[in-house]
């Protein structure tokens, strides 16, 4: 069982589990070999891909010279390329993750630390990337999987404050990380500003986009009734309205129109979206909507 | 209709005051609810469509009509509501029954107290259902057993369980509680009836001004009885073993009789009188008989009559024990007769080769030797060697005139002596606190010292008092017994033994005693409320059992359990009615409609509960997301 101090809690079966899973991605990107799996063709690897004949301007260092000794004949050792596709998981620590009931900031970070978790068993590099209306300072999770306690160990010191601001989000991921991968995006998505706009950005520059909307059941429809006095908990404004059962279907209605947009978006570019409530258990929903969309299989 | 617990103009400021509370939490509990949110942009589109449809205050009045509708009916079952006219049917009636001492007297019937229940219970079945009851038992003290009740089987089992008491009927208290208790009831006031034989105590009369509606209920009394009024038993003055015993009898009836009083300690009889008792009067007598052991002593009337728990008295004598002095001397002869002369005192002597420091005794005496460890019971110092003495020694003189004795305290009490010499004597430097007993110019020659924490109670003697002039002077004994009576006083105390009624018990005290260090305790250990006046001291006991009162060296001992009889037998005027009256028992024209409100209001509390409750509020709410999420999830799915 895996823990730190703040309660970010991964039971140990849970754990064996995600061991058999892999996070995978569909698009080849550019200056990469594509895929997933160690590529079939031959480069500048660690591990023996296979023997061919030497020809003019080959490097000399590949050459087999047992074999040179015993046939008098030059064969090239050839070795499989690794490939470097960068996998960036970007984490919302804005001040909306801290409301609902159940804390979505915390299903968050688990939501996290399992597929950083499935990274570092299949030696991949994971860049957790934390954003509010700025980047925060990223952790670089790789190496194996005796390193899943740093990884924890950062996630749980993480704070949720302040706004969001997607747009000047992008342009700063876009800026710092000029290397297409997979891009994983975990957040509420639920900031005032235009997000579908900046997602927009984020897959037309070259980005495979998985979404994965998190919210509170409160979010998508509040249990309260009456005269309410609500405030933004990102941006402190006020709002005093009555509020009905009618009422409550629009609001239903504007939030499920609002995912449609975040799903659009994400299908487009070719990547995917899975919308989670924050009741569903971190098992069932790795295992069930986030296996479907097969960014881990 | 009226209301059996509430007047309308307390239900009606109930009501209100309980509709201002519900109307007060129904409006905080739908008041604006601040709540955060993680972002406004799906309410703005909420808000301009509920706006315009609601700003009511009051969104669910129904809720609030529910729950004032509910309260209003609980209170109107609170103030039990009845339908009918109570005031004109219905009456309240106070049944004064006699559980006096002498409700306990037999007659061929069974007891006076079988006939008053029976005739109580007649009158209880004789009401019609409406009318109310309150039972109240009278005797020494007038207590309600039951409140102005209209459940008339809880008021005859009430009667059946009232057992006479062991204190004489004071009617007039009873009456008073009867007028009071009918006072204030708003109601129609049905009868006071006294049930019993109407005998009250001594010192009680019946007043003149009985109420108009007073019924008697009278229950035929033998009148022939006597019985014991009081024993008391001291030690006699002169002979140590020896109890006096005063018994006190009295004949209640109206004819002379003879009876037989006999005593008897331990089983053993110790004396027998023939007592011939003249009507209506007390007849003391007095019997002695020797022992010191202890044991019950009982006094018993052979005499068959009526009431036979007064024929009866026991009192636990205690055993006379002697005080144990042991002697360490080698000339035990000279002090013989100083001790023997004491018949509270018994005396061992013992060489001071056999001194132990704590011998089984209760105190002892050291005749001109020092011993090996201090001791650990009072003791007695007779010319201790001046170098280990317990009081340091100053001097020793010859030749030395006592003159002074402290009579203030209790070790020099009575003693004097006149142009008394003595040949050597040691004079003593006493320690803070320690007490000058006697004399001389020069100094102290008999010094006590009160018992300390690690010391107890020690008299040192510069002289011998039996080898010196003093063996001829009456105060040798005297400061032996004063010395051995101050060491161990509680041996010395002067017991009196008495047995009485229930009641006020007077008691004469020394007028020299001290007021302070006078105790009354109950058999329990507690603390007795007295009062001293002059030289009387009184305390009140209310139920039987013992009282032991201590003033100064006298312990007197009150076994408080004879019945106290009724001495006057109350004369019913003629004016007061008698009997059972024929009221013929009616159908009860009045309707509880309390226990339907109770339930209607019960209804309507679950009823608001179910539509409206917090609980259902949210259960209903609870499954909005739930069916949302599944229908995102199957549209996934698709």
């Amino acid at each position: 069982m895996a823990r730190t101090s703040d309660d970010l809690l991964i039971d140990r079966k849970l754990l064996e589990k995600l061991e058999r899973l892999t996070v995978r991605w569909r698009k080849s990107f550019a200056g990469l070999v594509g895929g997933h799996n160690l590529s079939r063709f031959a480069g500048s690897g660690q591990e023996f891909l296979d023997h061919r004949h030497f020809h003019q301007g080959d490097d000399l260092r590949a050459v087999n010279w047992r074999a040179y000794m015993r046939l008098e004949k030059l064969f090239l050792k050839m070795f499989q390329i690794e490939p470097r596709v960068p996998v960036r998981l970007m984490l919302d620590v804005s001040g909306s993750m801290r409301t609902g009931e159940i804390d979505k900031f915390l299903y968050s970070r688990r939501m996290a630390a399992a597929l950083c978790y499935i990274g570092l068993v299949r030696l991949d590099t994971i860049c957790v990337q934390p954003f509010s209306d700025h980047l925060h300072d990223s952790f670089l999770c790789g190496g194996g999987r005796h390193r899943f306690v740093p990884a924890l160990e950062y996630l749980s010191k993480l704070e949720a404050s302040g706004p969001s601001n997607f747009l000047e989000v992008t342009r700063q991921f876009v800026a710092n990380y000029p290397q297409r991968g997979l891009l994983i995006v975990i957040s509420d998505f639920l900031d005032d500003g235009d997000s579908g706009k900046a997602l927009q950005y984020l897959a037309d520059f070259g980005h495979e986009l998985m979404l994965v909307q998190v919210w509170a059941d409160e979010d998508r429809t509040p249990p309260w009734d009456g005269e309410l006095d609500l405030e933004d908990a990102e941006t402190g404004a006020k709002l005093e309205l009555t509020f009905d059962a009618s009422a409550r279907e629009d609001y239903a209605r504007q939030f499920d129109e609002y995912c449609d947009l975040l799903e659009r978006v994400a299908l487009r570019s070719g990547g995917r979206y899975v919308g989670l409530s924050t009741a569903q258990s971190l098992e069932d929903a790795i295992f069930g909507p986030i296996i479907q969309t097969r960014v881990v299989q | 209709m009226s209301f059996l617990n509430l007047t309308a103009g307390e239900l009606i400021a109930l009501f209100g005051t309980v509709s201002a509370v519900v109307f007060t939490l129904y409006l905080l509990d739908r008041s604006r609810r601040k709540q955060v949110v993680p972002t406004l942009r799906f309410w703005r589109h909420a808000e301009t469509n509920t706006e315009l449809r609601q700003r009511r205050k009051i969104q669910q009045p129904w809720s609030l009509v529910l729950q004032l509708i509910s309260m209003a009916l609980l209170l109107l079952a609170i103030a039990q509501l009845q339908w009918g006219d109570l005031m004109q049917t219905s009456r309240d009636h106070v049944v004064i029954l006699d559980t006096s001492a002498w409700m306990g007297a037999r007659t061929a019937r069974g007891t006076l107290m079988d006939e008053a229940r029976t005739s109580a219970l007649a009158f209880v079945r004789a009401l019609p259902a409406s009318d109310r009851v309150l039972l109240l038992r009278a005797d020494g003290l007038a207590t309600p057993v039951t409140p102005l009740e209209s459940n008339h089987a809880a008021v005859e089992r009430a009667i059946r369980a009232s057992e006479p008491s062991s204190s004489a009927l004071n009617l007039d208290q009873a009456i008073d509680v009867a007028v009071r208790a009918q006072a204030g009831q708003g109601r129609k006031r049905g009868d006071i009836v006294y049930v019993g034989s109407a005998r009250v105590a001594a010192t009680e009369g019946v007043t003149s001004t009985l109420p108009g509606n007073l019924r008697v209920l009278p229950v035929t009394a033998p009148v022939e009885n006597s019985g014991i009024r009081k024993i008391g038993l001291r030690r006699s003055r002169t002979e140590t073993d020896q109890w006096d015993v005063f018994v006190s009898v009295r004949n209640f009836g109206l004819k002379e009789r003879v009876a037989q009083l006999a005593l008897q300690f331990g089983g053993a009889p110790i004396g027998s009188r023939t007592l011939t008792l003249k009507p209506n009067a007390d007849q003391e007598t007095t019997f002695a008989f020797r022992t010191k052991a202890g044991g019950l002593m009982e006094a018993r009337l052979l005499d068959g009559d009526a009431f036979q728990e007064d024929n009866r008295a026991v009192l636990e004598v205690p055993a006379q024990r002697s005080l144990r002095v042991v002697v360490y001397t080698e000339e035990a002869d000279p002090l013989r007769p100083v001790l023997g002369g004491n018949p509270r005192v018994t005396a061992q002597f013992r060489p001071p080769s056999a001194y132990e420091a704590a011998p089984d005794a209760d105190a002892m005496i050291l005749d001109r030797f020092i011993p090996t460890a201090p001791p650990k019971l009072p003791s007695i110092w007779i010319e201790p060697p001046a170098q280990r003495s317990p009081v340091r020694v100053k001097a020793t003189v010859s030749k030395a005139k006592l003159s002074r004795w402290n009579s203030d305290h209790a070790l020099g009490l009575g003693l004097r002596t006149k142009d008394l010499e003595l040949e050597t004597a040691q004079i003593f430097t006493p320690a803070s606190g320690d007490i000058k007993v006697a004399e001389t110019d020069a100094g102290p020659v008999i010094v006590g010292r009160p018992r300390t924490d690690t010391q107890p109670k020690l008299i040192v003697l510069g002289f011998h008092p039996v080898r010196s002039a003093m063996k001829y002077e009456l105060a040798t004994p005297l400061l032996f017994a004063n010395a051995l009576r101050w060491v161990q006083p509680e041996l010395f105390l002067h017991w009196e033994l008495n047995a009485g009624t229930v009641g006020t018990v007077e008691m004469a005290i020394d007028k020299r005693t001290n007021v302070e260090a006078v105790r009354v305790i109950s058999d329990t250990g507690k603390a007795v409320p007295y009062t001293i006046d002059g030289d009387q001291l009184r305390f009140f006991a209310g139920t039987p059992g013992t009282v032991r009162v201590i003033a100064g060296d006298r312990e007197s001992v009150y076994s408080l359990t004879l019945p106290e009889v009724g001495i006057t037998a109350w004369a019913v005027p003629e004016r007061v009615r008698r009997g059972i009256p024929s009221l013929g028992v009616q159908g009860s024209p009045v309707k509880d409609l309390w226990p339907w409100l109770a339930v209607l209001g019960g209804l309507g509390l679950l009823t608001e509960w179910l539509l409206f409750g917090r609980g259902r509020r949210a259960a209903r709410l609870a499954r909005v997301p739930a069916r949302a999420r599944q229908k995102v999830l199957q549209k996934r799915a698709s």
